[in-house]
């Protein structure tokens, strides 16, 4: 915790811990290079970490706040001759930005919240952040604080935090009927915002929505690694669609497609024919090549249903996706089908925060020097070569390297290679159940939420594709998430929407969560779940910012934030492309050894040998591993 | 089958220096790693031992040094079963900090989880610096157990692991019997490897 100073030589100096970042830095120190990872935020994960309810209370205010420009501060008496500079920018002012919040959490508490006759319970209130309460700027966020602002009861209070360049609007007093919202929940216990701050610490809420493909390259890359020894995962349990306002679950796999009840015979048998028949690729497939492939699955002649669920849920493509693409996505569906589950997805225990993470740990296992809160301000480039000699770190300390790998938001917008930058539009919401309460959610419904721990449950893990509602509208992902993930307390369902922007993320997304959901705005009031509490905000998408080409010296690379694909290979054939161009002839994420394999000398023979120090000598062939790990199982349920 | 009848997750945090890795190596491998030099390539160490006829496999984790400039990652707290919060008995320094790592113990750690604190480098007891009666109320007061160790001397240190043992199995058998089907608590997912085993394909 002293303020020890860094050294001053690296091979690698890594600036971002996002995901491709990590997953970078974890290669390079798996094969001996020194690597330095400093991330100027104090969290680890940048623009994919995951948050608790406070942690991310606090980043929100955080973004709210008019950004300070960081006085840019001189350093060319630090140049050597033929030296020169380039100056590094702040990566939270630009990737974040129209963040506005809503709480529709009563704040009685929740004795008297359980009684239906009580009025209270009817009673809708917005806590906001605001941006005059600046005193609570680094205390961050406690029960008293966020408080403060309940207004009048049936007032709801909205805060539109505009794009950056709008001033700062008054918040504006919205008011909503709230008539008589009671009555559709008769029995069931409101959560009080007090109480999401007070067990604020068992959310972990993410800045994105993925889910990990069972035979997708960040699921492979976990096992080839071992990194999968840091995390723990669940399976998605279902695939459900919105469709004629309805959630309905899709079937993929063959035990669903038999147990359907949506479907009839003639459909169940021409799914499965459908399914098998794709797997390889044939002529017939092939005259569709260029054409839609809503054109393709309707010359197959499989009808509405089948469709609908083929192309939305399964390949999850749109109506205009060329039909060879659709056919990809379709296999590769099929293909992480029944690795792991009925699903062809994954998602880790704690979120997917916890990821970029695992790399790191297995970055610093391999000798990795970890600084957050720690930035780079400028780069020292070579004039004659064009290649980054050193960086300048933010306590102007001169750190010598042969390659830097740096997040996109710190690159300067006059240094990018001119891409009209795009976003994603974000909402995460607190619901009260699920979207599709399966049997056993519908029986425990009515006791106590706090009993519901021990009641036989199959908590689900969903994933709800929704279809553009209206013309024009983007295709939205839902995931939904369940208190055994580890991201939401019981009796909680937390629901992440993603889609491209085409406004604002409460634009893009509100209109689903309206139909999808119970809130105020909700036309009538059904057996949806409520929401308690929501965010919507945009985020920079980083699928179009390429690694090379912009104007840096040769030896820089840029990792972009995340994507809006539900998979993460964007990230990861981003990390392996960097990873090559910087050691060319090194094997991408080898095996690390298992702590059980490796070996000691018993003395401390040598202190000269430099990957193992200690003495040690570590048994790492590929294929012992490989076995090692299967029987491996750390944790074993049931 | 593994031959164990417990396996443990045990977990060490504490300022950089103050004997983290020494105490681990002491017990595991039982040698005193003279000088300085982070361990590169070991994630976790392992140990069997064998407690009222009873086999704990105990997995001992250290910081891989991310502890040195603040920065260990919120996973590595994640399905511990037990904390070793170390601090050097020789610098007041890493005594004040306790109240840094156990404000991150909450925010990360799972709520069961066993925290024990113990005072390093008794060998060096000329230059102690904080007095064991403030670090014993110190650990009353957070309800933690407290023990002084000597990595090099091999003072406690068998004691150390040992004791943790036996809380851990008492706690995981008062587990059994409150509730035999708990909430979901950290370990209620599968690693990888688990969930490929079960698969066909």
């Amino acid at each position: 915790m002293a303020a020890e100073d860094l050294p001053s030589e690296f091979d690698v100096v890594i600036l971002g811990t996002g995901l491709a970042e990590s997953v970078v830095a974890a290669a390079c120190a798996r094969v001996g290079q020194r690597v330095l990872h400093l991330d100027r935020r104090s969290y680890y994960a940048a623009n994919w970490a995951s948050f608790t309810f406070n942690g991310l209370l606090t980043w929100i205010q955080q973004h709210q706040e008019s950004q300070v420009e960081e006085e840019i501060k001189d350093w060319s008496n630090l140049l050597e001759k033929g030296e020169g500079l380039i100056y590094l920018s702040n990566p939270e002012s630009t990737s974040i930005r129209n963040l506005q919040v809503f709480c529709f959490t009563s704040d009685e508490d929740e004795e008297e919240a359980q009684s239906p006759d009580s009025p209270n319970t009817t009673e809708e209130k917005a806590v906001y952040e605001s941006e005059e309460r600046s005193e609570t700027k680094s205390a961050g966020l406690n029960e008293e604080e966020t408080k403060e602002k309940p207004e009048e009861a049936s007032d709801k209070e909205e805060k539109e935090q505009a794009a950056q360049r709008e001033a700062l609007e008054p918040a504006a007093d919205k008011p909503h009927p709230s008539a008589a919202q009671s009555q559709s929940e008769p029995t069931q216990k409101n959560i009080s915002y007090a109480h999401l701050v007070k067990e604020g610490r068992r959310f972990n809420i993410d800045l994105v929505s993925k889910l990990m493909y069972s035979h997708g390259s960040l699921v492979d890359l976990l096992i080839k690694s071992n990194v999968s020894r840091y995390a723990e995962f669940k399976n998605v349990t279902r695939i459900l669609t919105y469709r004629h306002n309805n959630v309905e679950q899709v079937p993929c796999s063959r035990a669903d497609v038999f147990a359907s009840r949506q479907l009839s015979v003639v459909e169940k048998r021409k799914l499965m024919r459908f399914l098998t028949s794709c797997v390889e690729e044939t002529e017939d497939q092939q005259a569709y090549n260029g054409r839609p492939y809503l054109e393709f699955l309707h010359d197959q002649q499989l009808g509405d249903n089948l469709q609908h669920f083929l192309l939305h849920s399964i390949a999850m493509v749109t109506e205009d996706t060329p039909t060879e693409q659709g056919l990809a996505a379709t296999r590769h569906f099929l293909r992480c089908l029944g690795r792991y589950g009925n699903t062809p997805f994954l998602f880790p225990v704690y979120g997917l925060g916890e990821i970029p993470q695992c790399f790191c740990r297995m970055c610093a296992v391999f000798g990795g020097i970890y600084c957050l809160r720690h930035s780079v301000h400028c780069l020292l480039v070579d004039k004659n070569t064009n290649r980054c000699k050193a960086v300048i770190d933010s306590r102007g300390q001169r750190i010598s390297c042969s390659h830097f790998v740096v997040e996109d938001g710190y690159v300067g917008e006059d240094r990018k290679v001119d891409t009209p930058p795009r976003f994603l539009s974000r909402a995460v919401l607190i619901t009260d159940r699920s979207i599709l309460p399966s049997d056993s959610d519908q029986q425990t419904f009515y006791f106590n939420i706090y009993l519901t721990d021990s009641l036989p449950i199959s908590p689900q893990v969903s994933v709800v594709t929704v279809p553009p509602i209206a013309e024009g509208c983007p295709v939205v992902k839902m995931v939904e998430l369940c208190s055994s993930t580890m991201t939401c307390i019981p009796g909680t369902y937390l629901v992440h929407l993603t889609c491209q922007s085409v406004g604002s993320a409460y634009d893009d997304l509100s209109p689903v969560v309206t139909r999808c959901f119970h809130t105020p705005d909700s036309p009538d009031q059904d057996r949806r779940p409520s929401v308690r509490w929501c965010l919507y905000f945009n985020m920079a998408d980083g699928s179009g910012v390429e690694v090379e080409g912009h104007n840096l010296p040769s030896n820089v690379y840029v990792c972009s934030g995340p994507d809006a694909d539900l998979g993460h290979e964007h990230a990861i054939k981003q990390a392996k492309s960097i990873f090559h161009k910087i050691l060319p002839e090194e094997d991408f994420c080898p095996p690390a050894p298992n702590p059980e394999d490796i070996i000691y000398d018993g003395e401390n023979t040598s202190a000269t040998g430099d990957e193992d120090k200690d003495g040690e000598k570590t048994k790492d062939e590929a294929g012992e591993d490989k076995e090692k790990l299967e029987e491996q199982s750390i944790q074993t349920e049931e | 089958m593994e031959d164990y009848d417990y396996l443990f997750k045990i977990v060490l945090i504490g300022n950089a220096g103050v004997g983290k890795t020494c105490l681990v190596r002491r017990f595991t491998q039982g040698l005193f790693p003279p000088g300085q030099g982070a361990t590169i390539g070991v994630d976790f160490m392992i140990k069997t031992v064998e407690i009222k006829g009873e086999k704990v496999k105990l997995q001992i984790w250290d910081t891989a040094g991310q502890e040195r400039f603040r920065s260990i990652t919120q996973s590595y707290y994640r399905s511990a079963n037990a904390l070793i919060l170390t601090y050097d008995i020789t610098c007041e320094d890493s005594f004040r900090c306790l109240p840094e790592w156990l404000k991150e113990i909450e925010q990360y750690a799972n709520n069961q989880v066993v925290t024990i604190l113990v005072g390093n480098k008794i060998d060096l007891a000329e230059k102690r610096e904080v007095l064991r009666q403030r670090a014993e109320d110190f650990a009353e007061a957070q309800n933690m157990l407290y023990l002084e160790t000597s990595a090099k001397e091999s003072d406690n240190v068998e004691k150390l692991f040992l004791d943790l043992a036996c809380e851990l199995i008492r706690e995981a058998k008062q587990n059994k019997l409150d509730n035999n089907d708990t909430a979901p608590m950290p370990g209620e997912g599968k690693t990888i490897s688990y969930l490929s085993c079960c698969s066909l394909n």
